[in-house]
């Protein structure tokens, strides 16, 4: 059957018994920088081009539809343009972290897909904490993110950052504790220990109704940690300019807008596999024979469509709900989320041990 | 040299470097920046040592959390190079000779302790892993463990009274 | 084991029952201040009621946690101190809009301490440290309208942590050296090789930081200054005396070994603290500045007493602070009324209150009077054992250069008297009526300066409970 898991096996197999293993390490991890990097660019210009589409057919209008067979290769047109565009450095800005800024974004955002699985056996690197890996990364791109709006020197910048960093640092922590409770049900924090445990079925479904709540809470959480309408203050447009990326142009301005689209996937990654099983494929208990024709999918169809599925939802948030103002925000975390998640947890914890789950 | 020897003078190097850079930054939002190099250099320490748990636990605590909320009062205070307080030469001369004496009497201290037969266990032990150390926390260390969460609570009720006045 | 638990921790736990009872009341009841600080004050008597009953010795979780007779008597003071305390603070507490939070913290930071205390590991040591220091800096800020009142919690909270980092670095280094973290362990392996001993230093410099001995003094005075009375009487005697206990327990059992290296350091900053706190303490013109740098001289002398490192320097010790929770509460007690109704803390202040209130003149006489260590007074007492505990060593400069000290502290402690009894004010504090508790907190305060000198039982208990090498 059809499997990437072959395909990186028969890979290995050459560079180690051509090269030494210090050279086949060093040739590995060039190949897997290229994918990623090669990864990144095709998921700006897909997702890109998603959210105009998404926007369009919400709003009943067509989208972009001149560029390419119906609009396709606006993205890329788009791209082309930005690369062009001359990058401007303000005055008054500190040039040296003004400039680091967006690469510390997006090395955050590449970082975060080291543990990922893709599909069957097609994982960067497997690590024993890799939720918590997850979690610890992108909390770094906050101050990226800080870093670009004190740096600019522009006080709606500085806002935009001040915002998004009490956003993201609030919001992290019930996006933290629904994490948490999945793990608390697999019993482990490598990611694919926590896919293995799904092979009877996802946690949404298995986990009953505080799996539910969880996953609830996880995508509220995610959403506002990826600055996504309706937490989108950071960069409200109608009282902020553009938040913290007002200075920035042509590529730098590239580097956030693509971070953080990347975030978004990334995210709705971390959901799938925590909550919808990753690359398992639907499994319902004993069902032998349902289970075996599921399989026939391949199972990186199956991770990038539940991806896609969570990515619609995220991006479907943004035209139905109005923007919340920031003490609605700090209040929905504070005293709505994070009591709810703790409970929740607990709860969690309690059909864990009891081992009530299907 | 194998890798782990090259990784660690490496991050020895970057985290004394970067400590070092903390102090003599002019400008405060460049030395917290310093500071969260030198978190990630530590961490990097913990990973070297088979500690994964936690490395990551330091980079979340504090170059996510903590950090971030130091760079914010700097940026909304609007720290800068021109409002650091500059002191005295002479002051920064008796600092540097007192600190220098504290190094040198460190480093001979190290010099003669007994590190004999006592070698890092790189990539070996496994008291770093996140089992292990729950099963420690839970077992050997369950008093100051729960004591901590005591501290939490009255730190909590401490900041409540302050902010609200 | 179980039960075990239950008996050997009772006081750490009757506090925490406490602790939870207010915290729980602050949420769910609407009671008055009053009813709240008496429910506080019973259960804090209750507390202290608790202490004397139904103890036991043992260690518990691997010698993490330690209890013997003389820890729960140390503990016991602590309650005693506590309780006075709370009594004192109760005019300016009634006017508070956080009465509740301030018993919270006040109670965490003795669990600290009792934690600190009986701890037989340095990481239950440090996190006791840690516990007792945190809500205490909250606490200098309960005057929270008085801008002094955040810069005495800053200031506090910029000292700890710098002496909790100098002790983290010290107890990092002993874990690297020996590779245990247990006191009892750990014993047997200090061998005097410079790593121990700058690893002692460390340590040395963040317990002088805590109970100021004079390099480590500087925060003392203004924090004393800026912080509610109530908080300052807490700092000065509860938490310094906490401090004290566990310092004289570690050096006497941990760092026995290198006893010769730690007799030095002690007796330098032993002269010097005296030196410095006595002849600042000359200059002071607030009250509770006045009374931070005398102090400081107290624990100079209490230096003294402990580089005799014999079973009378600990019994001295424990003795000495017993004394100084009842005289140095009561010198508290009386300013903290002043302070509280009419808000004059200057020495000036003072001058012709025995006109006005014959009764607190006598009450701070007195105290002052155990302060420098006037015959008939406790304070007496506790300096002489003190001193002779330091005599024991043959070392007769410190001793020398104390008496001498003695003397010239009654220069300055006199000068208040003076100004209380002698000195003609235009506008003198006016009469205060005194609340029953402060009452209560002030019989308790000069019958215990009064009794425990003479009482001669007192401290035969503390010696027969007390250890040396």
């Amino acid at each position: 059957m059809f499997s990437l898991e072959t395909i990186t096996n028969s890979i290995q197999q050459w560079l180690y018994s051509t090269f030494n293993p210090t050279m086949a390490l060093i040739l590995e991890c060039a190949i897997v920088m290229l994918l990623v990097i090669g990864l990144f660019a095709v998921l700006g210009l897909v997702l890109v081009l998603m959210e105009r589409k998404v926007a369009a057919r919400m709003q009943i209008r067509l989208g972009p539809n001149r560029v390419g067979p119906r609009g396709m290769l606006q993205t890329a047109a788009d791209t082309l343009k930005l690369m062009m565009k001359e990058g401007l450095t303000p005055d008054g800005a500190d040039k040296f972290l003004f400039n680091l800024a967006p690469f510390i974004v997006m090395i955050a955002a590449m970082l975060i897909m080291a543990p990922i699985a893709f599909a069957k056996g097609f994982q960067i690197w497997d690590i024993n904490i890799g939720v918590l890996y997850v979690s610890a990364v992108s909390s770094v791109s906050v101050i990226g993110i800080l870093m670009a709006g004190w740096a600019s020197n522009n006080k709606y910048s500085l806002l935009g950052a001040m915002r998004s960093g009490a956003q993201i640092v609030s919001y992290e922590l019930s996006a933290g504790l629904s994490i948490i409770s999945i793990v608390v049900l697999a019993g482990s924090l490598q990611v694919s220990d926590i896919i293995a445990s799904q092979q009877t079925g996802w946690w949404l479904f298995r986990g009953h109704i505080p799996a539910l709540i969880a996953f609830v809470i996880f995508i509220i959480a995610v959403t506002a940690e990826t600055n996504r309408a309706p937490f989108d203050l950071a960069e409200a447009e109608s009282e902020l300019t553009a938040g913290f990326h007002t200075e920035y142009s042509g590529m730098r301005f590239a580097l956030f807008f693509l971070a953080e689209y990347i975030n978004i996937f990334i995210v709705c990654a971390i959901g799938a596999t925590l909550f919808l099983g990753g690359w398992m494929p639907l499994h319902i208990g004993n069902w032998d024979d349902f289970n075996r024709i599921m399989d026939y999918i391949p199972s990186s169809l199956w991770f990038l469509g539940k991806t896609f599925c969570l990515i619609f939802l995220i991006m479907w948030f943004r035209w139905t709900f109005p923007r919340l103002r920031v003490d609605q925000l700090l209040s929905l975390e504070w005293k709505y989320l994070l009591p709810i998640s703790m409970f929740n947890l607990l709860l969690i914890t309690l059909i864990a041990i009891m081992g009530w789950h299907f | 040299m194998d890798i782990s020897q090259v990784l660690f003078y490496a991050l020895s190097a970057m985290a004394l470097g970067s400590a070092i850079m903390v102090v003599i930054s002019r400008n405060p939002v460049h030395s917290v920046l310093w500071l969260i190099i030198t978190f990630f250099a530590i961490s990097g320490h913990y990973i070297l040592m088979n500690a994964q748990f936690l490395g990551i636990v330091n980079l979340i605590v504090y170059a996510g959390a903590i950090m971030v909320l130091f760079l914010f009062v700097i940026m909304l205070m609007n720290l800068n190079a021109e409002t650091e307080p500059q002191k005295n030469k002479w002051l920064k001369l008796a600092g540097v000779v007192a600190g220098g004496c504290l190094l040198l009497v460190l480093v001979a201290a190290l010099k003669q302790a007994e590190v004999k037969g006592k070698v890092a266990m790189l990539e070996t032990g496994d008291i770093g892993l996140i089992r292990n150390l729950g099963k420690a926390l839970f077992t050997d260390f369950v008093v100051p463990f729960e004591i901590s969460s005591i501290l939490f609570l009255s730190a909590m009720v401490g900041a409540v009274v302050i902010g609200k006045k | 084991m179980l039960s075990d638990f239950f008996i050997l921790m009772k006081q750490e736990l009757v506090i925490m029952v406490i602790i939870f009872v207010l915290l729980l009341l602050k949420i769910g009841a609407d009671m008055s201040n009053e009813k709240m600080m008496n429910l506080a004050n019973g259960l804090l008597l209750l507390n202290l009621a608790a202490g004397f009953t139904g103890n036991q010795p043992g260690v518990l979780f691997n010698e993490m946690y330690v209890t013997n007779p003389l820890i729960v008597l140390e503990k016991n003071i602590l309650n005693l101190g506590t309780l006075i305390i709370s009594l004192q603070s109760f005019s300016w507490l009634k006017k508070h809009d956080h009465v509740p939070e301030f018993y919270v913290l006040l109670l965490c930071t003795l669990l600290g301490m009792f934690f600190m205390i009986s701890s037989g590991n340095l990481i239950l040591f440090y996190i006791g440290l840690e516990l007792s220091s945190i809500p205490l800096a909250t606490m200098a800020n309960f005057d929270l309208a008085a801008k002094r009142s955040s810069e005495a919690a800053m200031k506090f909270i910029m000292s700890s942590a710098f002496a909790s980092g100098l002790l983290l670095f010290g107890i990092s280094l002993l874990y690297g050296a020996t590779g245990t973290l247990t006191f009892s362990e750990m014993t047997a392996l200090i061998t005097g090789s410079p790593l121990h001993i700058f690893a002692f230093v460390l340590l040395l410099a963040g317990f002088a930081f805590k109970i100021s001995v004079v390099p480590f003094h500087l925060w003392t005075a203004d924090v004393y200054e800026g912080a509610p009375v109530a908080v300052t009487s807490w700092l000065s005697v509860v938490s310094k005396g906490s401090v004290l206990f566990v310092f004289v327990s570690v050096l006497y059992t941990v760092f026995k070994p290198i006893a010769g290296n730690w007799y030095n350091m002690l007796f330098l900053l032993s002269v010097v603290t005296i030196l410095i706190g006595n002849l600042f303490a000359i200059r002071q013109n607030n009250i509770k500045r006045f009374l931070a740098f005398s102090s400081i001289a107290q624990i100079g002398f209490i230096l003294v007493g402990i580089t005799g490192s014999s079973q009378v320097s600990s019994a001295s010790v424990v003795y000495f602070v017993l004394i100084y929770v009842f005289s140095n509460l009561a010198a508290f007690g009386v300013v903290a009324l002043v302070s509280a109704v009419t808000g004059r803390e200057q020495v000036s202040d003072y001058k012709g209150f025995y006109k006005t209130n014959p009764v607190l003149s006598w009450v701070l006489t007195i105290a002052l009077f155990s302060l420098a260590g006037v015959p008939p007074t406790a304070g007496f007492f506790g300096k002489f054992f003190l001193l002779m505990a330091g005599a024991g060593k043959g070392n007769y400069i410190p001793i020398t250069i104390a008496a001498l000290n003695m003397i010239l502290s009654f220069y300055y402690y006199l000068r208040i008297v003076k100004a209380v009894f002698m000195d003609a004010n235009e506008q003198p504090i006016e009469r205060l009526t005194i609340p029953a508790y402060s009452k209560l907190a002030m019989f308790i305060c000069v019958a215990g300066i009064l009794i425990t000198g003479l009482a001669g039982f007192v401290y035969d208990y503390i010696y027969a409970l007390s250890f040396g090498f």
